[in-house]
Parts: C-alpha cells; sequence; structure tokens
C-alpha cells in the first residue's frame, strides 16, 4: 500500500467535499485523480456514501480500492461513519446494539487500511451533546479497535468550543482509559473569525484562539482543515491558518489536514468543488512548503 | 443516474403474467450525501395526477429487495445507497394511461446528528422548514411520459 513517509502535517482530502458531485459527474476514480493533481496524499471517505453497498462490500471492490491508492499515491486516512443510535423512530437503539453497528464499522476500516474513524455519535442537544451512553458505546468497543490499532473520533465543530466542558469530557475519559483508540478530529470552523454580512452565526459560538489546540495535540490524529473562502492571491479570509499551522509544526505534530468544503454553493449549477479546494491546497502549500 | 431526484428512467406501467397491466413503478435517488438504513425513510404521499397513494400503498425496492412501509419503520440493518436509485411500485389495475403524468412524491430522512427539536420537526408530507442543499427537499416533482 501507498505510504507519504513526510512527517509533519500533511495535505490531504475528505470526499465530503465532493457531495453535490459524486455520484453524478465523478466517480470515486475521478476524485482520487483530482486530489492526485493537488499533490494531496491522504483521503478521508464516508463510509455509506463512497463504500460500494456498505456495509457489505463485495471484495472486487476492495481490490479495486487499493489499487485506486496504490495508483493515485494516496493513504485512506479517515474513515467518516456514524454511530446512528437513533436510527429507530420509537426507541433508541441499546448500548449492545450501537456498540455492534460501532464494531461493524471497525473492522470494515481495518480491512480498508485506515487507522483513524471520524465517529460521529447521534446528538441530544442544540449544543450538540452525545448521547447519554456515549462512554458505554466506546468502551464495548475499545477491546477490537486496540486490537486494530484504530482510533475513534468524535469531531469538534464549531458551534463547540474547545475548552467546552464537552471536550473535556472527551479528554477524561482518554486519561481516565488510558486509551490510545479514542481521541479528536479537530474541524478548523472552531477557529473562525470572519463572517459575511447576514451570514447565520450561531449565537453560542465563541471562536478559540489557535494556541486553545496545543493541549489537545497529543489526541489529535487529524484535523478537519475546513475552509470558507479563499481569495484570488490564494489567502483564507476566516481562518488564520498560517498562525494555526505554526503551532503545528512548532509543536511537532504529525497527520493529516483533511480539506472540508461545505459550502451550500457547492450545490450550484457547473460548481467544481476541486477549483475550490485547489485554492486551498495552494494556500497550504505555500505555508509548509509542500 | 439523473441529477433530479425523481429519475425519468424506469417510470413505466408493470404487467401481469398475461400482459395486463396491474399498476406502475418510478425510481428516485437518495438527495441526501450519504446513505441510510431503511428505518431512517420517512415516507409522506405519492401523488399521481392528483390521485393521492399512501405509505402504505407504495412498495419500495432495494437492492432488488420488496419492502412495505411498514417494514421499513423497524428495518435498521438494510442500507439505502444514494449511488443506488430505489424503485417505488404501485398497484394500480389498468396501470397508468399512455401520455403525460404530473408525478410528486414526498419522503425525507432521520439525520442522527440534528439536535431533537429540528428532527421531530421533519414531515414528510410538507415541504422542509429549512432548505438545505445536501438534504435535498422533501417534496419533489416531475412531469413524465407513459409509452
Amino acid at each position: 500500500m501507498y505510504h507519504y513517509a513526510r512527517k509533519g502535517p500533511k495535505r490531504g482530502v475528505s470526499l465530503y467535499s465532493y457531495s453535490a458531485e459524486f455520484g453524478l459527474t465523478k466517480n470515486l476514480e475521478e476524485c482520487f485523480e483530482d486530489v492526485h493533481d493537488m499533490g494531496a496524499h491522504g483521503i478521508e471517505i464516508l463510509a455509506n456514501t463512497h463504500i460500494e453497498n456498505y456495509p457489505y462490500p463485495p471484495a472486487e471492490w476492495v481490490d479495486k480500492w487499493f489499487a485506486l491508492l496504490e495508483k493515485y499515491e494516496l493513504e485512506p486516512i479517515e474513515y467518516g461513519h456514524w454511530v446512528d443510535s437513533h436510527v429507530l423512530k420509537f426507541r433508541e437503539l441499546t448500548t449492545e446494539e450501537s456498540a455492534e453497528m460501532l464494531c461493524r464499522d471497525i473492522r470494515l476500516a481495518h480491512r480498508l487500511g485506515f487507522k483513524i474513524m471520524r465517529t460521529k455519535m447521534p446528538v441530544i442537544s442544540a449544543s450538540l451533546d452525545p448521547v447519554e451512553n456515549w462512554r458505554d458505546i466506546i468502551k464495548s468497543a475499545l477491546p477490537l479497535a486496540e486490537r486494530l490499532g484504530m482510533i475513534m473520533c468524535p469531531e469538534i465543530h464549531n458551534p463547540t468550543n474547545l475548552k467546552s466542558e464537552m471536550v473535556q469530557n472527551y479528554v477524561d475519559f482518554i486519561k481516565e482509559t488510558g486509551t490510545k483508540s479514542f481521541g479528536l478530529n479537530i474541524d478548523f470552523s472552531v477557529f473562525r473569525t470572519e463572517f459575511s454580512e447576514g451570514e447565520w452565526r450561531d449565537p453560542g459560538f465563541v471562536p478559540n484562539v489557535p494556541e486553545d489546540i496545543i493541549p489537545l495535540l497529543p489526541y489529535v490524529p487529524c484535523c478537519h482543515a475546513k475552509y470558507f473562502n479563499v481569495d484570488d492571491s490564494f489567502q483564507e479570509t476566516t481562518i488564520p491558518y498560517k498562525k494555526i499551522l505554526s503551532i503545528l509544526i512548532e509543536n511537532n505534530w504529525d497527520g493529516y489536514l483533511l480539506s472540508e468544503y461545505e459550502g451550500a454553493d457547492k450545490y450550484d449549477q457547473d460548481y467544481e468543488v476541486g477549483q475550490t479546494l485547489r485554492r486551498q491546497h495552494i494556500m497550504m502549500k505555500n505555508i509548509l512548503g509542500y | 443516474m439523473e441529477k433530479q431526484v425523481i429519475q425519468s428512467v424506469g417510470f413505466r406501467n408493470i404487467f401481469d403474467e398475461q400482459g395486463a397491466p396491474v399498476g406502475f413503478q418510478l425510481k428516485i435517488r437518495l438527495p441526501y450525501y450519504r446513505g441510510v438504513y431503511l428505518s431512517q425513510i420517512m415516507q409522506g404521499n405519492l401523488v399521481v395526477d392528483g390521485q393521492v397513494y399512501k405509505k402504505e400503498q407504495v412498495i419500495w425496492r432495494i437492492n432488488g429487495e420488496d419492502y412495505t412501509a411498514e417494514e421499513m419503520a423497524s428495518d435498521w440493518n438494510t442500507h439505502w445507497h444514494p449511488l443506488e436509485p430505489a424503485t417505488l411500485i404501485v398497484k394500480k389495475d389498468g396501470g397508468l394511461s399512455q401520455g403525460f403524468h404530473d408525478v410528486e412524491y414526498g419522503f425525507c430522512c432521520s439525520h442522527s446528528y440534528f439536535p431533537p427539536e429540528l428532527e421531530a420537526a421533519a414531515d414528510p408530507t410538507k415541504p422542509e422548514l429549512i432548505f438545505f442543499p445536501e438534504f435535498g427537499h422533501n417534496i419533489n416533482r416531475r412531469r413524465m411520459l407513459i409509452v
């Protein structure tokens, strides 16, 4: 399997960015080639979207998956998935049922060569708190994850603050269990300082300063390199990228920055998200030097 | 696969062994960016030329298997992939007549990562409260031809 040997922050792309095009105007190979064009070497997939016949892909598809990774010099970095314990309208799944769903994804992520999972748990409040039994669900899956060298990561995303109780609860859980199989994916939306006029902004959102990520870095195997506006001189005007990436480098952080574009304009006619991704990758390449 | 949720390919009458039309079918794609389990799907009404077919009258065919609305409500193992349109099958003696038909279908999905109040407000028989392009519209319409 292809391996990109560089240490430090590395460029990658979440294929979620292609949500308006995938299956209509682009197939998996075309997404891979687009990422390859950018000189990026890591990818994130969404299991329920990008895996044929999920959660039971045919063996031929898995063979093709590895062939495409090799061909386009890509590493499978993050496996996006959901613990859908609210999947039934009349009752919540039991901890055992949720853990079973989670373990099935851990096995599939491992089969596809991933080491990191973006584990999304159902939320129970407007401030995005996870289900109350999240610790029990994760604990049930830890032995399998540890055996396979997998790390499950909730994503920390605007409006959540890096200094919030939710994040502290996750960190406490890691310390209490001593596990290396649970961590955090920090989405750079938490650092967003600028909003366009009239744009919706969560009233509870307080942006973090880049330094706030430092104490969390031991638990962060990858980040969502969120961006909103990269201008024609290839500057991100809403997130202090230069400062964030400098902090990652100074702290010897080693991992992937996975671009994730969420702008609703990607659904506009003839929009090619690859062109927006390229802007952002020029920006990151200019800062990183590679 | 076509961009519109209601696919023009797959719209036709269905026939019994003697060749008599006994109903019709059409295909829809999932406009959501990720696949869902069948229990996450909330079905509204299928309306053809003003005639309403309730969810109990519509069979969903996914990966070659047929499911009633009741079966779907408790099925959290069968997954509907966004690249595999589902076929909707309706019994109707004589099928649909030759010519144009105005087809409207309402459905939406639960998300699990939305705040509960937003989830509870979802109603597949009505337009969505807030439109997000990555979830698509609840109600989709298309005018199509039966030969």
